[in-house]
Formats: structure tokens, sequence, C-alpha cells
């Protein structure tokens, strides 16, 4: 057993011991009820269990959880994606996923999600070249599986959002 | 009938023996360098010692991450990793995908996900898949394509080098590589000992 303190969606948890061997994405579905959370694959593949960790630098980056320890993520912050409305309202990026028809069955949503929240603010503190956009894009959300609506509809939602102001994420 | 029965267990026979043929020849250990002691010629000597050290260099756990191209392999076979990772600028993966996000400080065996502090992929130049032990030889022994190391920073770096090490302890259901680290560092230093004298091939 290790003590584990994370903080998970600005609330904090802990201390508590939890077992070794206890991944991330149990330790969220079943010890703390957070189901937004998925586990596809089981093996890191389809990013449909990824959360976001947010560094002390500011930066963050996703993460999957479902064969990740429990107790790699002592310390850290971390955004799921029941973390993303505030104060009962949809993020942007939740909105245009929405508008887009992004999704259908949901299972890869949270992923893609956290995927593009991390995107558009890491494009907010350094912008890109309209002409990298697509492209940069690609590489944020590639990773991530998605066996309904394929990855257009995704793609396009965060595309367009970003264009929908250009001043905050383009150069 | 009775041919058929006697085609089967014939069948069956040889591929027992191919088996048994196969457990022989993937050895688990290491000669050490007292082994090549009655070789009198020390280049041959040398040579003999690096082809013994050349069953670590070319073992799934050490060439999957010193690959030819981008993209790490895995398994046994040295299947293309999955999820499609690739080296990025610095060898630990793109700015979405870094190595680090899932291979953690040690291995966790309830992912079957390895795992060391500074999982990364060793530079193209240190490429080591497809190629013969000899041109594996004169890679290692050329600072512009081994990181700027002397012949002792290798000795140094095969034998106690911590992520190297993890050859030796790859957890869930990978097969480790042959004998100890300490094994290999003994052999790498005969092998410079003796002149560090690579293969032909």
């Amino acid at each position: 057993m290790t003590t584990l303190t994370v903080t998970i969606n600005e609330r904090a948890y802990g201390p508590m011991d939890v077992r070794d061997d206890l991944t991330m994405n149990d330790f969220l579905r079943e010890f703390l009820g957070l189901t937004g959370t998925k586990f596809g694959c089981g093996a890191a593949q389809c990013l449909s269990c990824a959360v976001i960790v947010d560094s002390t630098d500011g930066t963050s980056y996703t993460m999957p959880t479902c064969v990740a320890p429990a107790t790699g993520f002592h310390g850290k912050a971390i955004r799921t994606v029941e973390g993303h409305v505030k104060n009962g309202e949809l993020s942007a990026l939740q909105k245009a996923f929405i508008d887009h028809f992004a999704f259908q069955c949901g299972y890869c949503t949270a992923g893609f999600l956290n995927e593009g929240q991390v995107l558009l603010e890491r494009l907010e503190k350094k912008r890109v070249p309209r002409a990298e956009l697509e492209k940069t894009i690609a590489e944020a959300l590639d990773g991530h599986l998605c066996r309904c609506t394929g990855y257009i509809k995704y793609h396009e939602a965060v595309r367009d959002l970003i264009l929908a102001d250009p001043k905050r994420y383009l150069v | 009938m009775r041919f058929d029965i006697v085609v089967s267990v014939a069948v069956l026979l040889m591929g027992m023996l191919a088996a048994h043929a196969l457990s022989e020849t993937a050895s688990s250990t290491l000669a050490g360098p007292e082994s090549f002691a009655s070789i009198a010629d020390p280049e041959q000597r040398s040579v003999a010692l690096f082809a013994e050290l050349g069953k670590v260099l070319t073992h799934p756990r050490c060439v999957n991450c010193h690959p030819a191209g981008d993209r790490p392999r895995q398994g046994e076979l040295g299947r293309m990793h999955q999820p499609p990772v690739e080296r990025g600028p610095d060898g630990h993966g793109l700015k979405t995908m870094r190595c680090a996000i899932c291979h953690q400080g040690a291995n966790f065996e309830p992912g079957r996900v390895p795992g060391h502090p500074e999982w990364h992929l060793a530079p193209r130049e240190m490429a080591w898949e497809g190629k013969m032990l000899g041109e594996i030889c004169a890679q290692i022994k050329d600072p512009a394509r081994n990181g700027g190391r002397s012949l002792q920073d290798l000795v140094h770096h095969i034998g106690t080098d911590t992520l190297v090490g993890w050859g030796w302890a790859p957890g869930f259901g990978r097969q480790p590589v042959p004998g100890t680290q300490r094994d290999a560092g003994e052999l790498a230093e005969a092998w410079v000992r003796t002149g560090a004298v690579c293969p032909t091939r």
C-alpha cells in the first residue's frame, strides 16, 4: 500500500492508502465513481481513458490511466471529463463537439475532449500560423481511436472553434 | 488409416525435436571472459568476446529501442510499437505523445507496461536494427555514433547504466537479456582490454 494524495477537478482527495497495483482508471471509476473516464483497450492504445495532468509549470498534457498506477499520480493535479463543465455550462469545446455531431456512441469522447482542451490551452500560450493548424490538430488528436464517426468531425470541431477566435489561437 | 496415424506421430515427433533444438539455441546465460582464455590470439579472443556480448546487443530488449526508423519496436519479434508512437526531437516522443505518459518510473505489471525514469529511444545514429554484429561493433566504437563515448565509457554504460539494466528485469511476459548486467560489463571490459576488435560481419 502507498499513500496517495491527488487533486481531481480542483478537489483534493486523500491522503489515502491505495494498493500499488491499482490502476488510475480503477481508482477513478471504482473508488471515486468518476465513470466519465472510460476503460477501452486496457493497453494505452485507444486513449479513451486519457485524463489531463496539470503540471506545476502551467503546462498540461494528457495521460492514459488504464496502464498507469494510481500511485503514479501522487501529488498531481488532474482533470477528467467531469471537470469541464463550469457553473453548469458546457465548455466551448464540448459545445463544438455537439454542434459538429462529433461523437456517436461517446466512448472515445472523454479522451478526445481532454486532448482537444490541452491543445486549445497550448495554442493560447503559443499560437501557430493558420497554415500549420490542420497538422497541429491532427498531431494532437493522433492516437485517439474512434469507431463510430471517424475522426473528421472531432477534427473539424476543434478547428472551427479555433477559427472562430483566430486572435486567441493563431499567429 | 494406419498410415495416417504413422504420419501424424512422425510429424508430432519432428515438432517436438524442433522445439527442443530451439530451446537449446536460446541460451539464458553469458559465458564469462575466462571462457575465452584458451584462444591464444588476442585479436581472435577479442572478436569472440564481442560475439558473446552480441547476444546482449542484438537481443530484442535492446534492439527494440535502437530502431532503424523513428518508431520503436516491441515484443520478442520486434513488431512496430502500438500505439504508433514516434521518437520526436529528443527521443522521448512527440510533444503530444511522450514516452513517459505510459512508461512510468518502473515496470507496472498490472498494466504490463515496462518502465524506467529515463525511458526513451536511442538516437538515430545508434540504430542497431537490421545490422550485422560487425556493423554494430564498428558503430559503438565510433564516438560520432555512440554519443561521444570512449571505450571505457562504453564499458561503464553497458555494465552499470540502469536503463540498459532494465533489459535484465523487463517485467511481465518479456524475455530478459541473457546473463546479468555485470556479466555483460565484464565481457565489454575484456573486449576492450584485448583491443576492442570487431567481427568482420
